[in-house]
């Protein structure tokens, strides 16, 4: 029976592309916000670090749509410039940790040996200490800044999606196609990045969606902490955290900023859901 | 039929140590190991097809795997066109590897998934630079055609083809990288009856129109009836009766070859109450 | 002909789509007598298994079964309340599957779960459980029980597990046993002692078999009658030795040709085999399912009536133009080209 529910499945594929709407709503929107963040100097409505004390504090209106804070600066404004920083910087840490991490991953599994066992008792031991602990350690190394905090971040972060792609390639070793390239005589480069490695990425993205999310949050942070993005420039954490004095006269300052941030991660969760659903996975992603 | 290369191989085998945990370390005991294949040697003729029979765990697979050094061996020769195999290391080896090549068992995994099916056959003829690899859309419709597929599976994926379809594939791949030698491991044993009768007509004509030689490695006996001039039959890592086939099935002289053969399920009706007595292994 | 103990009238099994159902298995009907052991031979995507599990009512995900009846002992089975069907399930009919060790668990031991089948199927104490494990091992044969019945699942055999499974199967003294592709998965040898073993058991309590299988092989080695099934559809039925001998059916009659046989070897012959593929279910729609490989197929075979008619003694056949194409068999080998002598 199991070709007819072979057929079942594939024919029910293409439809269920269009039908993904977890897929469907989190690419709108996040690439609402990815295109507000990128066109922040020609949507934002005021230069981001204007003062003017005159507006202080004013709530949400027309003229500011999110507010201002208590110098008078744009809110709405600002979280443009912010999310283009956290965004820029996210997806720049958590992929250059994809790339490393499946790279390094993919390879040991595929090797074996005492490199394989090198390279899995570093990246235990790495996953093993608390994320939030080993970049404050590394941010003390490197000083205060996003450079510190993202730095932290990708030394940290290869380490899981090494896991993730080892343990893949050692059971696609097993699989008689990867197997079948070494009885061609193709060479081990081609067998692991033509072969393996489009066949076991899926893993890596999908875990990729969640981790963008708390690298936001850990760069928000520890900028809310004051370890990351330095005044006058801002990011949501900043926001956020130059708000809090004001949390019960100004909400607006925390609040909606933080509103942005969720957001954020729920359009990208929403990418991941609709990428494990989906069968996209069937060859091209 | 052009006269190819002799592939010999003597004395072949291959232990696999069972795990040695910490308590064995600290004995110093030593595991005992489990011969897969023990002292096994023949001799495979251009041309010819040699079936390989036996039960799972009879080590037929390893011995397979072993002749185009996907498992090195622990100990014997593997002769091929007056070369010692073993020896070879680097682009010799490669060679070597090219001219023995290997069909899988099952045709849902052997073929990437990612990959069309012109492609993965490219790929294999690009590989060890095959004279008219240049012209992607004639080589690739070359070796689909030796295979009886027409040229508009080349745009097809593995997910698309059906089991029968997708062997002729990695057939097709496996012709395109030039072998002399084709090891077809338990080819046709996943596949519908029908089926495998087209694919072992296939194997056939392939010998015909190529001149190639076969091992084929099989658990059932009838398959290799039809495909093999001789077979080696195989029990527990060794090789317990070889021959041309027709004499081995008629007049078996192993006692192992014997009840693989009274076993053998015959479509001709028999009442089990007759026919079979039950033993406890 | 036994007493009627199961008979399957007009089955259809469909899978339920985004767009409409994917229909598996048209119109199938079939009989099983008491202590009778039936095949039901089909390749793959022929619809066998499903419609061996339309028997205990075990449907995939998405899966819809119609029939005018499933008649177990007279009762229909498609009628039965759940609380009737679990019961239905726990004592008439027992089920033997391909791979013995994906349907044990591997933290238990394999008396456990023997007792445990027969604690809940047939309400005996532990105690009582317990001897009858032993005693359900020995007809089962398996020798040594009580030291057996505390092996795991991985340290036994192939042969051994699906032993196991059988005892289990049997434990309640189903009236039925129910075979999907219990052999497959063994070596030839192991295979023939696991076939013996269920005929024996049929001899032994009187227990009907029905045995699905795609290896026209195993099925004529201890069956009775036999369902040959393509394509969702039942194409002939019969006693097991009119069915072999004298196929009344293009289909059988080319799929009994396309078999491998050992009496092949060294001779220069080439088995002509059928041509295509196994029709996708998409495809197959009035008609016969078999007709583009049928080497006596026309025009009007598209739009055939599949019903079964009568060709000898509960012997039937889907093809209505069995006197046409009856060529004596075996004359379909050609000559082999070649090969080295």
């Amino acid at each position: 029976m199991s070709n007819a529910l072979a057929l079942v499945r594939s024919r029910r594929w293409s439809i269920r592309r269009l039908q993904n709407w977890e897929l469907t709503t989190g690419f709108f929107v996040v690439g609402l916000l990815l295109v507000a963040s990128l066109l922040a100097p020609y949507l934002a409505p005021y230069p981001p670090n204007q003062v003017n004390v005159l507006v202080a504090l004013q709530g949400p209106s027309w003229h500011h749509w999110m507010g201002t804070d208590f110098v008078g600066r744009d809110v709405w404004s600002r979280v443009l410039f912010g999310l283009r920083i956290d965004v820029l910087i996210v997806a720049l840490i958590t992929y250059l940790g994809l790339v490393v991490g499946v790279i390094i991953g993919t390879v040991s599994g595929y090797v074996g040996g005492w490199f394989d066992a090198i390279v899995g008792r570093v990246a235990d031991t790495v996953v093993a200490f608390p994320f939030i602990v080993l970049v404050l350690a590394v941010v003390a190394i490197v000083g205060p800044g996003l450079k510190g905090v993202a730095i932290g971040i990708v030394i940290v972060g290869w380490a899981l999606y090494a896991r993730l792609a080892r343990a893949e390639m050692l059971s696609l070793r097993e699989q008689p196609f990867i197997m079948s390239t070494r009885a061609l005589g193709y060479s081990h480069l081609r067998t692991i990045f033509r072969h393996a490695l489009p066949n076991l990425v899926r893993t890596s993205l999908v875990y990729s969606t969640v981790d963008v999310v708390v690298n936001m949050l850990v760069l928000a942070g520890m900028s809310y902490l004051g370890l990351g993005q330095q005044a006058p420039g801002a990011d949501l954490g900043s926001i956020i955290a130059s708000g809090q004095g004001y949390l019960l006269s100004a909400w607006w300052i925390t609040t909606l900023p933080g509103a942005v941030l969720v957001l954020f991660g729920f359009g990208v969760s929403l990418i991941g859901d609709g990428i494990t659903r989906g069968d996209l996975a069937q060859g091209r992603l | 039929m052009t006269a190819g290369p002799t592939l010999e191989v003597e004395g072949l085998s291959k232990s696999f140590a069972l795990r040695r945990g910490w308590t064995d370390a600290v004995a110093r005991r030593k595991r005992p190991a489990h011969a897969a294949v023990d002292d096994v040697s023949f001799q495979l003729a251009p041309g010819e097809i040699l079936g390989l029979a036996g039960g799972s765990g009879s080590g037929k697979t390893t011995l397979a795997r072993m002749i185009i050094r996907l498992v090195e061996p622990d100990a014997g020769r593997i002769t091929f066109d007056g070369v010692d195999v073993r020896s070879l290391s680097g682009r010799a080896l490669r060679e070597t590897r090219r001219r023995m090549q290997m069909v899988f068992q099952d045709p849902y995994s052997s073929l990437n998934p990612r990959m069309s099916v012109g492609a993965a056959i490219l790929e294999a003829g690009r590989v060890h630079h095959q004279s008219g690899s240049e012209h992607p859309e004639q080589f690739v419709a070359r070796f689909l055609d030796f295979v009886r597929l027409p040229a508009a599976t080349a745009r097809r994926r593995p997910e698309e083809l059906s089991g029968g379809q997708r062997q002729r594939v990695a057939i097709a791949r496996a012709l395109a990288v030039g072998p002399d030698v084709v090891i077809a491991d338990e080819a046709v044993s996943a596949l519908d009856v029908s089926i495998q009768t087209q694919l072992l007509n296939l194997f056939l004509d392939l010998r015909d129109e190529l001149g190639l030689s076969i091992i084929f490695v099989a658990h059932q006996l009838s398959v290799i009836a039809e495909v093999a001039d001789r077979v080696a039959i195989m029990h527990l890592g060794r090789v317990v009766e070889v021959g041309p086939t027709a004499e081995v099935f008629r007049a078996p002289r192993d006692e192992y070859t014997r009840s693989l053969l009274a076993a053998h399920p015959h479509p001709a009706p028999l009442r089990a109450s007759s026919k079979l007595r039950e033993e406890t292994s | 002909m036994t007493d009627p103990l199961l008979n399957v009238e007009e089955l259809s099994i469909a899978f339920r789509q985004r767009r409409g159902e994917l229909t598996v298995v048209r119109d199938v009907s079939f009989d099983v007598g008491v202590g009778e052991v039936v095949g039901l031979v089909g390749e793959s995507g022929s619809g066998k298994s499903v419609s061996c599990r339309s028997i205990l009512r075990l449907m995939p995900a998405h899966g819809v079964m119609r029939a005018r009846a499933i008649e177990f002992l007279g009762r229909d089975v498609t009628k039965l309340s759940d609380r009737e069907l679990r019961d239905h399930r726990r004592h008439n009919v027992g089920m033997v599957f391909q791979d013995p060790y994906s349907c044990l668990n591997p933290t238990q031991r394999v008396g456990e779960q023997v007792a445990e089948a027969l604690r809940v199927n047939a309400g005996m104490s532990k105690i009582d459980a317990r001897a009858r494990t032993i005693e359900l091992f020995e007809s089962v044969g398996i020798d040594r029980g009580a030291e057996r019945q505390r092996s795991y699942p991985h340290e036994l055999s192939g042969g051994m597990r699906q032993r196991v499974m059988i005892a289990i199967a049997i434990s309640a003294g189903p009236k039925l046993l129910i075979g999907d592709e219990p052999t497959t998965a063994l070596d030839v040898t192991t295979q023939a002692q696991i076939l013996a073993l269920m005929s024996r058991l049929r001899d032994d309590t009187g227990m009907a078999v029905l045995l699905v299988s795609h290896d026209f092989g195993v099925v004529a080695q201890v069956c009775d009658r036999v369902v040959v099934m393509y394509g969702g559809r039942v194409m002939e039925s019969g006693p097991v030795t009119q069915v072999c001998t004298e196929p009344q059916h293009p289909y059988t009659r080319a799929l009994l040709e396309s078999i491998p046989r050992l009496e092949a070897a060294g001779r220069r012959v080439r088995r002509e085999g059928i041509p295509g593929q196994p029709p996708n279910p998409a495809d197959v729609g009035e008609g016969c399912p078999f007709a583009d490989r049928c080497a006596h197929a026309s025009a009007r075979c598209s739009s055939v009536d599949m019903s079964l008619r009568p060709v000898g003694p509960s012997h039937v056949t889907a093809c209505p133009f069995v006197g046409e194409w009856s060529d004596p068999p075996g004359a379909t080998e050609s000559s082999r080209v070649g090969g080295p002598s």
